[in-house]
């Protein structure tokens, strides 16, 4: 596989430059005293067949943390940059 | 013309201990044939003799063991690099081989037999393999290490074309000429395969027009293995694996004579017509005396022609009949027998072809020859358009027009220039020749697979193309179903007509053999980190050894010389390693108070503290130091394999709140040097008008000092338990520092200490190693160092996970532990108490202060109470040990803060 991540900073690049950074959640947790919210935003993932927003961390390039759309069934990025 | 006629003898190699000359431009199998081998190889299963076939590294006759390597293309392969050649196959020999009796025994062995005859009694399944395995199979794979080492290399290029054919080099052409970059790819040589003549010429004036134009690159004896995406395009070249990134690909890999089934088809002396066509026009070879042509094609009548004028010029060879379709029969020339509409039904021969039976009008008839052409219909090598799913993909010439003419292949390749070509569907071919008499005949050279046995599996149940192949090895050889896919998909077809399960079977890389050597290329040079001051290490006899990606040194020749310089005197080591990161910005203070779990608002300028990093499980990934130079102003440390990681957290938490901060790594431009022991001090006040003592740099200070010369932000911390100052300082004069370390040093008899020694130092300060002493699930409170994180704070990463995480129980604890033996458990050792097993050491030295082993290693204890004796146990013996309190060196700081 190689796949290939457009980098806003560096363009199109292998795969291998990133870092995977997963789905891309909310950060702040609904309620800070929400445990149960926590937890499910920790550790549960939508595992989304279709299009996800997603993080890749470009570290053998400009070291900076890159958001994509990614289409999870054909591996094929959208626009977003 | 002929090769063999005028070319001089160029080298020779040794065959079975037979020296067998080569000429210009041969192959190992032209060389061989001229020194009149005709058996090749023995079959896989049945041990049948195999002669040379395509010609075109499509089928897996001409295998042999070459230079100590199995399986090896001899058809494909330059004689020039051979010295031992050799058959894989045969016991003992190819010639002579004993085990083609399993011929005669077939009827014991139909397919899948292994599958439902070893199975009981069980204990004879591991013999029985180690026999099956060396009656069957190619050779022997070599042991050792390989002496070549493969490297990778990248190319980025507009378009990649497969194949130097005709429809390959005009597609090469057409894209180049619209300014494109273009790499083309042959598996041989452009245009070595064919035979003198238009074609020939026509190749060499295309190859001319792409080089002139001097855009493209080719690569020749180079194989493209497969489509991936990306896309991405693995190409194993003689030196090199290039990993090809183009934009789009064209696949122009031809098509392949079609393979035809009948019994007997398999006998040395039966030919595909490209193959002969090889070994008469190129390698000037002469197939045989009486040679039979069967074609439906017009190149057929080609190679019949080229057959017969080299038969006309070597009295010793005939063409004696042709088999044609009526419309073909005006083409053949006279002097030829001529017979219209005939099949062949058998081919006859024990080990070498003698006759063949053929039908014709409802008749039979035997023609004697010795060969036998087939030019029967092409099946395209569609397998890498297979591979290709969603890449950018297109066919060019007979892989998509199988049998269209030069012509049309030079016209399909010029428009696949157009970006916005669709790609040509391949048409749909094959049809099962002489199925209903060819029980016998072979439809897979490779695995020995006969149509019978495809009947046999039918029966069995396995109906549709994927369980046919599975269960009968069919298209699993070498081959990889060059020849026989079509026919698996036609026989399949016949049987269960308009149905799915004729499908194609998934193709699947490699297209073409390669070594398992080349899916390791570039794997042998791994990237390793070196500090400036690493040829001072070799200088001093220093053993390196991997931390992460680092090298480091292990120890310089004394281990415990270098623990009692730190304990007593004075040393200096190289921890130039550590991630080391500015952070500065306005917002610099709020990302580290909300990120970290220590307070960071009160840290005094030029202060430090200890911390922890959680991530948002709660759990720890890293640790160290965070420095306040002023507001705004941090110099902040991980640890050395850790920083990348450290790196890319920081800078997502500080994009997710939106801060204004810089974040610099600046671990390659800052090197540090550690001083630690007693007399630290005593030694840097030679090399420094700048006060060091307690109230001018504190225990937990730091400060901007200038020693010898070189300017040092000087931190006091304490990791091995001893005074100690960390020197970070521009990398340009790391050696300078060092040097005048080691010179002012003498006079206190240093010496620098290494991993062995600081892995014990810190042991006996109770110091945990992140990665070495924790899991991936390790909280701070059960490593013990709730200490370092303020549960007070509002808000910090991993707050609400360790929220949780405490009101759940803790049923597993790193404790700190003594052995009293004369020795230290092993790293590993298991952990009993009382019988039972509660866990494992994680870090264990002897220390030569306390006199004992001393050890960190978890246990669990689901009650809630520790034990307070434990039993180690590793590949020695059994320790006896206690649970005791930590640190075990020095448990008040007293030195440290000196």
């Amino acid at each position: 596989m190689a796949l290939k991540v457009t980098c806003p900073n560096c363009g199109p690049r292998q795969y291998t430059e990133f870092w995977f950074g997963g789905e891309l959640l909310p950060h702040t947790a609904p309620g800070a005293d929400e445990l149960a919210a926590d937890f499910e935003r920790v550790w549960l993932r939508t595992n989304r067949a279709g299009v996800q927003r997603e993080r890749w961390f470009h570290h053998a390039g400009c070291r900076r943390w890159v958001e994509t759309e990614r289409d999870t069934l054909t591996n094929e990025f959208h626009g977003r940059e | 013309m002929a090769a063999s006629e005028s070319a001089p003898v160029n080298g020779s190699f040794d065959f079975e201990g037979r020296n067998v000359p080569c000429m210009q431009g041969d192959t190992i199998a032209s060389a061989l044939y001229r020194a009149e081998v005709r058996t090749f190889s023995r079959s896989f299963k049945y041990h049948r003799r195999r002669g040379l076939y395509c010609l075109t590294g499509d089928c897996p006759n001409c295998l042999m063991t070459v230079n100590g390597e199995p399986a090896v293309r001899t058809c494909m392969t330059p004689a020039a690099g051979a010295r031992h050649v050799a058959r894989g196959t045969g016991w003992p020999s190819a010639e002579h081989d004993v085990l083609s009796i399993l011929w005669h025994l077939r009827a014991l062995m139909p397919v899948g037999f292994y599958y439902k005859s070893m199975i009981r009694p069980r204990w004879l399944f591991p013999i029985a393999e180690r026999v099956i395995r060396r009656i069957a199979g190619l050779g022997t794979a070599p042991h050792g290490p390989s002496d070549s080492a493969k490297e990778c290399m990248h190319h980025h290029t507009d378009v990649v074309v497969i194949g130097g054919g005709v429809a390959g080099l005009s597609a090469a052409i057409a894209a180049a000429q619209r300014g494109e970059r273009v790499m083309l790819v042959e598996e041989g040589i452009v245009g070595e395969r064919i035979a003198p003549g238009p074609l020939r010429d026509r190749i060499a004036a295309q190859r001319e027009t792409l080089s002139r134009d001097g855009s493209a690159m080719i690569l020749e004896r180079a194989t493209a293995i497969g489509i991936f995406e990306g896309p991405l395009v693995p190409v194993v070249g003689e030196d090199l694996l290039h990993l090809v990134h183009p934009q789009r690909i064209v696949v122009a890999t031809g098509a392949v004579e079609r393979h035809a089934v009948f019994p007997g088809n398999d006998l040395p002396g039966v030919w595909l017509g490209r193959g002969v066509s090889r070994l008469v026009g190129v390698h000037g070879l002469t197939p045989g005396r009486a040679i039979v042509v069967v074609a439906n094609t017009a190149e057929g009548l080609e190679h019949l022609e080229l057959l017969r004028q080299h038969a006309s010029r070597q009295r010793a060879c005939k063409v004696v009949a042709a088999l044609v379709p009526r419309a073909l029969a005006e083409g053949v020339a006279p002097g030829v027998d001529v017979i219209v509409d005939g099949t062949v039904v058998e081919a006859l021969g024990s080990g070498a072809l003698r006759a063949v039976l053929i039908e014709t009008g409802g008749s039979r008839r035997t023609l004697p020859c010795d060969t036998l052409v087939l030019s029967l219909g092409y099946e395209p090598r569609d397998s890498l358009l297979r591979h290709a799913v969603l890449e950018p993909v297109c066919g060019a010439g007979d892989v998509v027009l199988a049998g269209c003419s030069a012509a049309e292949a030079e016209e399909s390749g010029r428009r696949t220039a157009d970006p916005d070509h669709a790609p040509e569907a391949a048409e749909p071919t094959g049809a099962f020749l002489s199925e209903p008499s060819g029980a016998e005949g072979f439809v897979c050279l490779c695995e020995d697979v006969a149509v019978k046995e495809f009947e046999h599996a039918w029966d069995e149940g396995y109906r549709s193309t994927e369980l046919l192949k599975r269960y009968s090895t069919v298209t699993m050889g070498s081959c990889q179903g060059a020849l026989c896919h079509a026919h698996l998909k036609a026989f399949v077809r016949q049987r269960s007509p308009g149905s799915w399960v004729g499908q194609p079977t998934t193709a699947r890389p490699p297209a073409r053999p390669l070594r398992l050597e080349d899916l390791a290329a570039g794997a042998r040079v791994p990237v390793e980190y070196h500090t400036v001051l690493h040829n001072r290490h070799i200088a001093r006899g220093a053993e390196m050894d991997w931390a992460g990606a680092w090298k480091r040194p292990s120890n310089y020749g004394d281990v415990e010389q270098e623990y009692w310089a730190v304990r007593k005197n004075v040393s200096v080591m190289d921890i130039s390693t550590l991630g080391k990161y500015r952070v500065a910005g306005p917002d610099a203070a709020l990302l580290l108070e909300r990120i970290y779990p220590c307070r960071v608002n009160d840290i005094k300028p030029w202060r430090s503290r200890y911390t922890l990093l959680l991530n948002e499980a709660g759990y720890l990934f890293d640790d160290g130091m965070v420095c306040k130079l002023g507001d705004g102003s941090f110099y902040v440390t991980f640890t050395s394999s850790g920083g990348d990681a450290a790196e890319s957290w920081l800078r997502e938490w500080a994009d997710e709140w939106k801060l204004r901060v810089h974040i610099a790594n600046v671990t390659a431009a800052r090197s540090a040097i550690n001083v630690a022991g007693p007399r630290a001090r005593e030694l840097l006040a030679r090399l420094t008008q700048d006060s060091l003592d307690a109230e001018a740099v504190p225990y937990g200070g730091l400060r901007e000092i200038c020693v010898s010369g070189v300017e040092c932000l000087t931190l006091r911390v304490g990791f091995v338990g001893e005074l100690s100052y960390e020197l970070h300082h521009a990398s340009r004069q790391s050696e300078m520092l060092w040097d005048a370390l080691l010179e002012a040093g003498r006079a206190f008899d240093i010496r620098p200490h290494g991993l062995d020694a600081l892995k014990l130092l810190r042991l006996e300060k109770g110091h945990i190693l992140i990665g070495q002493d924790t899991d991936f699930d390790t909280t701070p409170a059960k490593v013990g160092l709730d200490f370092a994180v303020k549960m007070d704070k509002p808000e910090f990463v991993g707050r609400t996970a360790l929220q949780r995480l405490a009101s759940l129980p803790r049923e597993r604890s790193l404790v700190p532990m003594t052995f009293a033996g004369p020795r230290a458990p092993e790293e590993g050792a298991q952990l009993f108490a009382g019988g039972i097993h509660v866990g494992n050491v994680t870090s264990s030295r002897f220390s030569p202060t306390l006199g004992c082993g001393i050890a960190l290693g978890w246990i669990r204890h689901p009650t809630g109470a520790l034990p307070t004796s434990v039993s180690a146990r590793d590949t020695v013996g059994d320790c006896e040990g206690e649970v005791t309190k930590g640190p075990f060196y020095d448990p008040k700081g007293e030195r440290l803060r000196a």
